[in-house]
């Protein structure tokens, strides 16, 4: 059948609003599943619960055996994990902080990045209480509570995260390498210079990898350094007691120079990121020592598919602190903190569910499974992997949590994150030769005299 | 649109003759209306994902913003701080040199390429592909391997340099200050020639060949050929090139991150770099929308000088 001219023009524009209303109830169809609640489970079914989560630590891998552990005793529970790697997690925080939709339950680092959703974020002293008892306090390390509640406002006593993990940093030997070279770890900053000297004429490995592209790296070695020659100084100059330019943290910052200008690093260190190419040059037994921290033990994790000869029960690895230096402290001081921490979004959907999974994960059987992968050290005494796969790695757990854990008072973070950039940024001005010891001292405290 | 250009001219028609003014008038109306609820979806979708966001980023920059908690205005004060800030100013130089020393050599090496494999050489499609496979990968990837070749430790390069007495190949030039932007910028050529390669290519096979040959016949040599025949015939391609380096290079930011971090000392510093930093470490969420701005003027004025220059039909060749 042919249609004249006139009806063809009118069929056709009743097709097209047809096939307008038709995209106009899709469109509206489509609106209206995107308006559902988000709390309310996919399948309609009133009883499951779901929480959700979201950090960069743990991996991926342990983060779903943790929610397996929890979901096996809690089968009405869904969680809801995305793991992230810590730029992406950060810009994802933030953009669901600002449109409010933060997940339940978030990981954190202590003080800039707590404080920045602090507002956003439930206190969790009665969530801590209800389950372990009025003293919950005393089960963690305390330099982990300490840094939990970095940066609080003054007569604020809440804590808005609780440490899930934390660290020591320092310095870790390859002991086959220093064995062949016939030597120890060294103690001193001459020992050091010595280890270096004997062990670049050993072979072509580097005596001390230092991945110094990374600001955090740069950042904790410094810490270690202005420690081990004045304990606490550098603190004190960021709160202002003491200026950047007092003579013990321009000397800090000499030292730092020195591992660049005597040769102790490796040549372009600057251009070394630690994780993925520093570590593998490590790992593959490229280098005697590098500067890391505890959670180096979780190379030997056995749940690994596959794992280097050196990191098998860590074999091949001897942790030890940075070097006391001349003039410094009669012993090496023990810097570290929290690896990731814990907080509950102040809107959560079911508060007390989101206690009981942070809970679990902390210092339950999530938290047993957490360990048993070594990850890194538990923010509680007493909380050890169920099984060892050498002595060695045994000896160097009991090391780490027993010995140097307890006795961390310097934190590993600086309090104002614009403070950190400027020290990274100084620090890598005195390594490519741009600033004097002084200088960068200097423009360290510019910084601090424009935040006031 | 037939239907739509022929009823126009029937209504004034119609109206003309002064027959049944109201009917053709509200079918006017009502092909308006069809021809908005087409184009609305569209304009839906530029407003909410093109225009909105740069409103808000116009707002946050007037504030002094964590990103999360309520921020305070502080008028103009972060452009104030920005044009003050000598990181800043590393940026603007090190874009410029970017600029300049990727889109140049980008050309000259994609066309030279082109020209080569535009003609029968032997297994061109293989090297066409090859050529054009680092432009497919991802700059995480290609930054992470570049690095291990470029660590004067351990790298490729080094052990290269070190068995050949060749000292140049065992210098650090991602950790010195003074060479770390232009290793990246060498990086990034070789990642993109493949790009320009392709672009000429299509290029050279719009070339008129009754113009070469005729050249040729009038004794025009291969570089007179190239010069004075290929290279003007080619235009519409160097300024389409030109166009996408210029923005290309003003939102680079997966290589120099992933090499650098913009190090060392902000060395390598590019905007989308310092605006990351800002906005996402240092929590300076307004500052970051004040670069994102600024980047955004640049980046728009550059394309309207272009287009003022040349002419909106210069990607397309229409030389009207």
């Amino acid at each position: 059948m042919t249609l004249p001219p006139t009806a063809r023009r009118l069929a056709a524009r009743r097709r097209i609003q047809a096939g307008l209303a038709l995209c106009l109830g899709a469109a509206a169809l489509a609106a209206c599943a995107g308006s559902a609640d988000p709390e309310e489970p996919a399948g309609g079914d009133g009883d499951e619960q779901t929480v959700t989560f979201r950090s960069w630590s743990p991996i991926e891998q342990t983060t779903r055996q943790m929610i397996d552990s929890f979901t096996e005793a809690n089968p009405d529970v869904t969680i809801d994990a995305t793991i992230f790697n810590y730029p992406e997690y950060v810009v994802d925080l933030q953009t669901r902080a600002s449109s409010g939709t933060m997940p339940d339950i978030i990981g954190l680092q202590p003080g800039a990045l707590t404080q920045q959703y602090r507002e956003k974020l439930m206190p969790l002293e009665q969530c801590a209480a209800d389950t372990w008892g009025d003293d919950w306090e005393s089960r963690f390390h305390p330099v982990g509570l300490e840094q939990a509640r970095m940066g609080n406002p003054d007569g604020d006593e809440h804590y808005y995260a609780l440490p899930l993990l934390v660290q020591t940093v320092n310095l870790w030997a390859n002991s086959e390498l220093l064995d062949a070279a016939g030597i120890e770890p060294p103690a001193t900053w001459d020992d050091l210079k010595a280890a270096v000297a004997t062990l670049g004429d050993a072979g072509d490995a580097a005596p001390f990898l230092l991945p110094a592209k990374d600001a955090w790296l740069r950042n904790v070695v410094f810490l270690q350094i202005a420690n081990n020659l004045e304990p606490g100084r550098v603190y004190q100059a960021e709160n202002g007691e003491v200026p950047w330019t007092d003579p013990r943290i321009v000397e800090a910052f000499d030292y730092w120079s020195r591992l660049f200008t005597e040769g102790i690093a490796q040549d372009g260190a600057l251009a070394l990121d630690s994780y993925p190419n520093g570590v593998n040059q490590f790992e593959a037994g490229n280098a005697a020592m590098i500067p890391l921290g505890a959670w180096w033990i979780q190379q030997s994790d056995p749940s690994k598919t596959e794992i280097a000869p050196l990191s098998e029960g860590m074999s091949g690895y001897e942790p030890f602190l940075f070097p006391t230096l001349p003039g410094g402290a009669p012993e090496s001081q023990l810097v570290g903190g929290i690896d990731v921490a814990l907080g509950i979004s102040a809107d959560a959907a079911d508060p007390d569910l989101a206690c009981e999974v942070l809970t679990d994960w902390i210092a339950g059987d999530g938290g047993q499974v957490l360990i048993n992968t070594f990850n890194d050290l538990p923010a509680v005494t007493g909380l050890n992997p169920e099984e060892f796969t050498s002595d060695k790695q045994e000896q160097i757990w009991n090391q780490l949590t027993q010995d140097w854990m307890p006795k961390v008072q310097w934190s590993r973070y600086f309090e104002s994150p614009e403070i950190d950039t400027a020290v990274a940024d100084a620090l890598a001005g005195v390594a490519a030769g741009q600033l004097t010891p002084q200088q960068a001292a200097e423009s360290v405290q510019a910084v601090q005299d424009q935040q006031g | 649109m037939t239907a739509s250009t022929s009823l126009v001219p029937a209504a004034r028609n119609t109206r003309a003759a002064g027959a049944g003014p109201r009917r053709p008038a509200r079918r006017f109306t009502r092909e308006r209306l069809v021809a908005l609820g087409f184009i609305a979806p569209a304009v839906v979708l530029f407003a909410t994902f093109v225009v909105y966001p740069i409103v808000f980023n116009v707002q946050s920059s007037l504030l002094d913003w964590d990103g999360v908690s309520a921020g305070t205005p502080v008028g103009l004060d972060n452009y104030r701080d920005l044009f003050a800030d000598p990181t800043f100013h590393t940026t603007l130089r090190n874009s410029a040199f970017w600029i300049v020393l990727t889109i140049v050599p980008q050309a000259a090496l994609g066309f030279a390429l082109a020209w080569l494999l535009n003609t029968r050489l032997r297994g061109r499609t293989v090297y066409r592909t090859l050529f054009f496979l680092p432009a497919v990968l991802s700059p995480v990837v290609v930054g992470i391997v570049w690095q291990r070749l470029l660590d004067p430790f351990n790298g490729v390069l080094a052990q290269l340099g070190r068995a050949t007495g060749i000292d140049l190949l065992t210098r650090s030039y991602l950790s010195d200050p003074s060479t770390a932007i232009f290793a990246v910028i060498v990086v990034n050529v070789w990642m993109w020639t493949g790009f320009s390669m392709l672009f000429y290519l299509a290029g050279l096979q719009l070339v008129d060949h009754s113009v070469v040959e005729a050249a040729r016949i009038d004794g025009a040599t291969g570089w007179q050929l190239i010069r004075r025949i290929v290279l003007p015939l080619l235009k519409p391609t160097h300024l389409a090139l030109l166009l996408l380096g210029i923005i290309g290079s003003l939102k680079t930011f997966e290589l120099v991150w992933v090499l650098t971090e913009g190090g060392p000392n902000h060395a390598s510093e590019l905007m989308p770099t310092y605006l990351f930093k800002q906005a996402f470490q240092l929590q300076s969420f307004g500052y970051g929308a004040t670069i994102a701005v600024v980047l955004l003027v640049v980046a728009v004025g550059s394309s309207l000088a272009m287009l003022r220059t040349f002419g909106s039909g210069f990607i397309t060749g229409d030389r009207s």
